[in-house]
């Protein structure tokens, strides 16, 4: 039962001792080459402050304001100074654990373990008075019933991902699904099918998103789309539509041990994972998302997705289309040697990236040593040679990078490595890697201006993972990519 | 780890000190001890009028020679002997009753016996032994010494004070300073573990006046220095055993392993070990008796251990937390008699499992009996209680009256022997003879005889000032042992290093206990008391225990240090806003005044790390002319205080703050501090601590825990707290005093007085009265929504008291305690509900209070489950009786406002 204790994102609050030590896996060994581009600066927390932050949000003014698994809100002035100059200032306090913050309309609603609360100063000492439930309507009654909440979307709707019971079972109202809360405090149920999730987010065209983690009919954890009426992937919450007005549970369920691509033809609703993070490769206990729309402050990488993990202390990238209606993408190791277990992000409004958390005592591995911080990753204003984005095409991929390759070496189809495989999608723990394949590519064509390469495949594996390793790829200066990895999930794959 | 390092620094500075010492132990140990042994008479700074006078009282001499005199009320009463059976061991009785001074060097029991030929004392010990043994049934028996709990005991003894007067010891057990220390004795030939236990849990029982303090530990600390005074102690057993707990698999070296227990077993069975919890290992070792010579093969299930026989491996499997047991077989060839054998056991992995056996050169394959077994390669005689000789003990009980034993031993009903009044004595003759032959004999010191000679003509006659009452019972019960009092006494420096602290930042205050100068112009005479007589203590870091003396031994010194301790009046200043002064206190006290919350923790949360004093009782312990005082010079009362003078020159350091008036601020800061646990938190205070403080306003909590998965917790500034479910809205636990401790999101009630009410919701319309009321079952999934309810949170008012919102259908309701306290003090919440309709309602049922009976007291009283509730007088509640009994309101609303208020007392 090793695989047991593996990539659930936090739903293992509370362990038994005495586990032994556990391998956390390879390093990328990047760390010193990203620090060039992206160094880390810590944002010093006083030594009376109670800090395991769970959600971060920005504030109209600019201050960073912080959620913690305590219930507390604290404001932070000065956090993005150079050096970092943090006052803390304790705006709310008391509540459950906050994994999700969203200011708007001068008013903070935090997304805590049983409810969804709007928090305001009504007397103006920047001291919170008014506690409004939004909605509790959701069962909270078991252990590991987590609920991560989003940023409102443009309705102002608050979305929450609500982990199982236990992150096995769905005893209670509506755990394993994705629900929406109205700013009147309606709560919607939206899709079934979560297991442990983590953090909720849009992409950039606006559709949401949540983390799910490895585990039984997870085989890594995975980039969700919340569709509307969709299902999910976890069956355990199939028990909650009688309570949707309006929306029929699948006809069946799915067959297990299984592939997605199969049973995504057998129960309709079924939407399978946008992207799959490898196992290890890329994460162990995805956390918490954040789009980066900063302009460029933040370099090439504007309106891509970046991702905390829990267990690896680093920070993951992500991008993701809509192809056929259904939505899949790509992910990129980004920057990894942060100090504790990353919980979530958010882009300061001098586009730097937030990442904080914390570690468990002896509950559970962490890579970071620190029992909790908040750090900066900052731009520092070179552009890394970086695989910016992969699209796919009819017959293979287009490759973005962010600075012009070699158009000698990126026209040698050699250069572009790739395998294939995918996940058992099952009733039982995780997966490993299976039903491996190794396309060819037989033609590599670089752009004019050396932004981009095409490449064609001999196939192409609907459902698969398709990994792809760059070593041998250089820039026009003759650098190295500083990450040579890239993996893409492909659910669809475009007419011609 | 920061805790494990200092510890071992600590220890490590043992280890040097003990070494230093031992060098000199072993040059005195050739010295023979001279004299009776009071810790208090070896300090050169305690004069000779004294010592001779607390001798004379230690002596106990006014049993014999009778005496009106104030000291003969103070002499020391000896030990009670009505329970000695079941308390020391008979051989012990015996030869300590023949050879006291020979047994016990330094006792100051005199020897009855010199003059009298063998036989004779022979036959009068063995007659007084029995008579002795005779008073109550003696049950005394041995038990295996714990070596782990010993290993524990010894770093107590050293730590916990009882070096101060004890001597301490090196690892060999050997006494360091024993010729300037209160003489044990051989302990291990005295008392059993559990004896000693049972003396150590309340020494005032056995000997009343106090030498021997109560130490204030917890019974399982007293039980480990018991383990460690008489780790020598031998018992038969078959085996010994050692227990390992922690992560085993990576060898009991490791950090994360400790020792559990250790303690003797009849054989290898699991079993005879108790319990056993996973991620264990047992060391054991003994010896086994072969009957044969020949080829023996053990076999072993387990999943790691090592069997080793005579020194010679014979199985070795190193363990692994990742697999499940197997099987091993070792051979070796061995001749019959006495084998030495150690079997380190690993019970951890998948499924743990052990079995142990061993195939003799017939063939025959068995677990190893117990017969075979011996935990020591000599054999132990079992102890064999005495058989009780009824003639032998009236013998006894005729000598204990003849030779005086009953003149100081008054507890057992023997009538006294009379001999010459005090004021008749000489100090050349009798006891005090240092040639005579005459009993009793007391091991007095040629210097302890002139005291006692100096002072004998006068003792009668002179009456002590109230200083010297305070000298002499300082010296008989050494506080000065521990305490500085104006430069009398102090830590010996010989026995500095064993006094420790668990906050190093502190340097020597947090190490050494406090000087006692002026200590009756600084302490309240409650606090005093609290100290002395009721086991109080705010000095925790310190690693020694404040032993308490008993209130007939020490009661007197409360008035008699108020009395006696004088400082110069402090002028204090005039306040005529006492607001104001408050509050320039409470912002002198944060982080950004003199930030005294840097260095003291207040309220129980934790400082900065330095870990000083507690300052929220300041004012309930301290005297305010003596605060005055230390403020403005923290130095006059300690030269190494820590403490920051911040009045240097008598100019302030912050002089914005009330002009800059040194008096003025400092009575500000005791003003602020005299609000105690309700003044308002200090800035900067640190909010780490797990356990939630309430101060001048409301704290709240929420997450799982005491109300359910949706509980909100709230402590009141009037020390009444309650839990609120928001899942069912309704209030579902009342407590007063601490309000509660979290941990991430869960909450858990500390406090007492604590008032449950049972699941349900607040209001229904019940069909019918025989209706259960309703509560939310586990697969009521739209519970309560679906009777119409829904929580709409809360709002805090100014200081910070939540009034609760939500919805009953048509109905808003606000629902707000209040935090009152009644003329005794007790708090109380008034509760006001507000219901807001647009249309008239029909009636429905409020339940105001269920418990485990109701009834009703007076007009508008009832009493539910453990509390009183009031209720307006206009109610025709409802009373239902059952499980549980409940008090419901018929509530009708008419359109708008209604208010109902309740009062709940308990």
């Amino acid at each position: 039962m090793v695989t047991f204790r593996n990539c659930i994102l936090l739903s293992v609050l509370s362990f038994a001792p005495f586990l032994p030590a556990e391998d956390l896996g390879e390093a990328w060994g990047t760390a010193q080459a990203e620090a060039e581009y992206y160094p880390i600066v810590t944002i010093p927390i006083p030594p009376g402050v109670p800090m395991r932050p769970g959600s971060f949000e920005i504030l109209p003014d600019g201050r960073l304001a912080v959620g913690t698994r305590r219930g507390d809100i604290y404001f932070i002035e000065g956090a993005f100074e150079n050096p970092p100059a943090p006052k803390y200032h304790l705006f709310a306090s008391g509540q459950d654990e906050i994994f999700g913050l969203s200011w708007k309309d001068g008013a903070m609603t935090a997304t805590q373990f049983g409810e969804v609360t709007r928090i305001r100063d009504l007397d103006g000492d920047e001291v919170a008075d008014e506690y409004e439930t939004l909605t509790n309507n959701w069962g909270y009654a078991e252990g590991h019933e987590f609920a991560f909440g989003s940023k409102h979307d443009p309705e102002g709707n608050i979305w929450v991902a609500l982990g199982l019971s236990g992150s096995y079972h769905s005893n209670n109202l509506f755990r394993g699904w994705a629900v929406k809360v109205t700013p009147e405090g309606k709560m919607i149920p939206i899709c079934s099918g979560l297991r442990s999730p983590g953090g909720v987010g849009p992409n950039a065209e606006g559709a949401m998103f949540c983390i799910e983690s490895q585990g039984p009919w997870n085989g890594s954890c995975s980039l969700k789309h919340l569709k509307p009426g969709g299902f999910l992937g976890h069956p355990a919450s199939y028990n909650w539509y009688p309570f949707v007005p309006g929306m029929d549970a699948p006809s069946v369920e799915p067959n297990t041990p299984s592939r997605l691509q199969v049973e995504k033809k057998r129960v309709k609703e079924l939407v399978p994972p946008v992207i799959r993070f490898p196992y290890i490769k890329m994460g162990r206990s995805i956390s918490g998302f954040r789009l980066n729309q900063t302009g460029g402050k933040f370099g090439p990488f504007e309106d891509q997705i970046f991702l905390g993990d829990y267990t690896l202390s680093i920070i993951l990238r992500a991008t993701t289309e809509k192809v056929n209606g259904v939505w899949q993408g790509a992910c990129y190791p980004f920057r990894e040697g942060l100090a504790t277990g990353i919980m979530n992000v958010e882009f300061s409004p001098k586009g730097q990236l937030i990442a904080g958390g914390f570690t468990t005592n002896r509950q559970w591995p962490v890579r970071g040593e620190e029992p909790f911080a908040i750090q900066r990753i900052d731009w520092s204003g070179k552009t890394p040679f970086e695989i910016r984005e992969i699209n796919i095409q009819e017959d293979g991929f287009l490759f973005h990078f962010t600075l012009p390759v070699d158009p000698g070496v990126a026209a040698r189809p050699e250069v572009f490595e790739i395998t294939t495989y995918t996940h058992n999608y099952a009733a039982g723990y995780g997966s490993p890697e299976v039903d491996h394949t190794s396309p060819t590519v037989v033609k590599a064509v670089p752009s004019p201006d050396g932004m981009s390469v095409r490449i064609t495949l001999d196939s192409m594996v609907e459902g698969h993972i398709h990994d792809f390793g760059l070593p041998a790829m250089r820039s026009a200066e003759g650098k190295p990519l500083l990450h040579k990895k890239a993996y893409y999930t492909v659910n669809e794959i475009p007419q011609p | 780890m920061i805790p494990a390092r200092s510890k071992w620094t600590r220890i490590g500075l043992l280890i040097v000190l003990l070494s230093v010492f031992a060098g000199i132990s072993r040059a005195q140990a050739d010295e023979i001890a001279e004299g009776v042994m009071i810790p208090g008479l070896d300090r050169s700074e305690v004069g000779p009028e004294i010592k001779g006078l607390v001798l004379l009282e230690e002596l106990n001499c006014v049993a014999c020679h009778s005496s009106e005199a104030p000291f003969a009320e103070r002499s020391k009463q000896a030990p009670r002997l009505s329970g000695v059976g079941s308390r020391v061991h008979p051989d012990y009785l015996k030869a300590f009753l023949a050879d006291p001074h020979g047994t016990k060097p330094g006792t100051t029991m005199p020897d009855l016996m010199q003059g009298m030929s063998e036989a004779e004392k022979n036959q009068t010990t063995n007659d007084l032994v029995h008579f002795l043994l005779s008073l109550k049934p003696a049950q005394f028996s041995l038990q295996a010494p714990d070596s782990v709990a010993a290993a524990a005991g010894e770093k107590l003894f050293h730590s916990r004070g009882c070096v101060a007067c004890h001597s301490p010891r090196d690892e060999e057990g050997e006494e360091l300073l024993r010729d300037s220390s209160s003489p044990l004795g051989d302990l291990e030939r005295k008392y059993s573990v559990k004896s000693l236990t049972e003396f150590l849990k309340n020494p005032l029982q056995v000997r009343p006046s106090g030498r021997m303090p109560h130490m204030n530990l917890p019974g399982r600390e007293v039980e480990q220095i018991a383990h460690y005074l008489l780790r020598e102690t031998q018992v038969p057993g078959s085996l010994n055993y050692t227990l390992y707990r922690g992560r085993v698999w990576e060898g009991l070296e490791s950090d994360s392993v400790a020792a559990e227990r250790a303690g003797l077993v009849d054989d290898f069975s699991l079993e005879s070990l108790g319990r056993l919890a996973h991620q264990t290992a047992v060391v054991y070792h003994g010896w086994i008796d072969l009957p044969e010579s020949g080829e023996y093969a053990f076999h072993l299930k387990m999943n790691g251990g090592f069997l080793r026989i005579d020194g010679q491996d014979v199985i070795v499997e190193e363990p692994s937390n990742r697999r499940g047991p197997k099987d091993f077989r070792g051979a070796v060839e061995m001749e019959k008699g006495l084998r030495e054998i150690s079997l380190t056991y690993f019970h951890t992995g998948r499924e743990p499992a052990f079995a142990f056996e061993m195939e003799d050169p017939s063939g025959k394959r068995a677990p190893i009996a117990s017969s075979l077994l011996q935990a020591s390669r000599e054999l132990v005689a079992p102890f064999k209680q005495l058989a009780l000789d009824d003639e032998s003990a009236a013998r006894g009980r005729e000598h204990f009256g003849r030779l005086g034993c009953a003149n100081c031993h008054d507890d057992v009903g023997v009538a006294p022997m009379k001999w010459s009044g005090f004021a008749e004595l000489s100090a050349d003759k009798g006891c005090l003879d240092p040639t005579g032959s005459e009993t009793p004999r007391f091991a007095l010191s040629d210097a302890q005889r002139s005291w006692i000679k100096d002072v004998l003509p006068q003792v009668e006659t002179t009456l002590l000032e109230d200083h010297e009452k305070i000298g002499r019972a300082m010296v008989s019960l050494n506080c000065i042992g521990c305490h500085d009092r104006s430069g009398v006494g102090g830590i010996d420096p010989k026995r500095e290093a064993w006094f420790t602290t668990t906050k190093p930042e502190l340097g020597n205050q947090g190490r050494i206990p406090p000087p006692l100068s002026h200590v009756g112009a600084k302490l309240t005479p409650q606090w005093m008391g609290d100290v002395l007589l009721r086991g109080q203590r705010q000095r925790h870091y310190l690693d020694a225990s404040m032993p308490q003396y008993g209130e007939a031994n020490v009661g007197d010194l409360i008035d008699l240090l108020a009395k006696v301790d004088r400082l110069e009046d402090v002028v204090l200043p005039e306040v005529s806003d006492i607001l104001e002064s408050k509050n320039a206190g409470y912002e002198m006290i944060g982080a950004e005044g003199f930030s005294c919350i840097a260095c003291h923790d207040y309220n129980g949360q934790e400082a900065g790390g330095a870990g000083a004093l507690d300052i929220v009782h300041l004012t309930d312990r301290i005297q305010k002319n003596w605060f005055h005082l230390y403020m403005r010079n923290p130095q006059r009362f300690h030269s190494t205080v820590i403490m920051p003078n911040y009045w240097p020159g008598g100019q302030s350091v912050r002089p914005e703050v009330l002009d800059g008036d040194p008096a003025r601020q400092i009575e500000a800061l005791w003003n602020y501090l005299e609000d105690g646990p309700r003044a308002k938190k200090p800035r900067g205070l640190s909010r780490q601590s797990n356990e939630i403080r309430v101060s001048n306003v409301a704290e709240i909590v929420r997450g799982r825990g005491t109300a359910g998965f949706r509980g909100i917790g709230v402590g009141y500034p009037e020390r009444v707290n309650l839990a609120f479910d928001s899942e069912e809205m309704a209030l579902r636990l009342l407590w007063k005093g601490d309000f509660a401790s979290v941990n991430h999101g869960s909450f858990r009630a500390i406090g007492s007085e604590k008032i449950a009410f049972p699941p349900g919701i607040p209001f229904s319309r019940l069909e019918s009265m025989d209706d259960d009321w309703p509560y939310k079952g586990k697969t009521d999934y739209l519970f309560p929504q679906d009777q119409g309810y829904q929580f709409r949170g809360y709002l805090l008012d100014e200081r910070r008291r939540p009034t609760f919102r939500y919805r009953y259908g048509e109905v808003a309701v606000e629902d707000f305690f209040e935090d009152r306290i009644d003329e005794a003090g007790r708090g109380w919440f008034r509760r006001v509900l507000t219901f807001e309709v647009a249309e008239p309602q029909e009636e429905f049922y409020f339940r105001a209070a269920a418990g485990s009976e109701v009834k009703r007291v007076a007009e508008g009283r009832y009493a539910v489950g453990g509390i009183e509730l009031r209720i307006p007088a206009a109610f025709d509640a409802v009373l239902r009786d059952g499980e549980p009994a409940e008090l419901l309101l018929p509530i009708t609303l008419p359109a708008g406002q209604t208010k109902l208020i309740l009062e709940y007392r308990w």
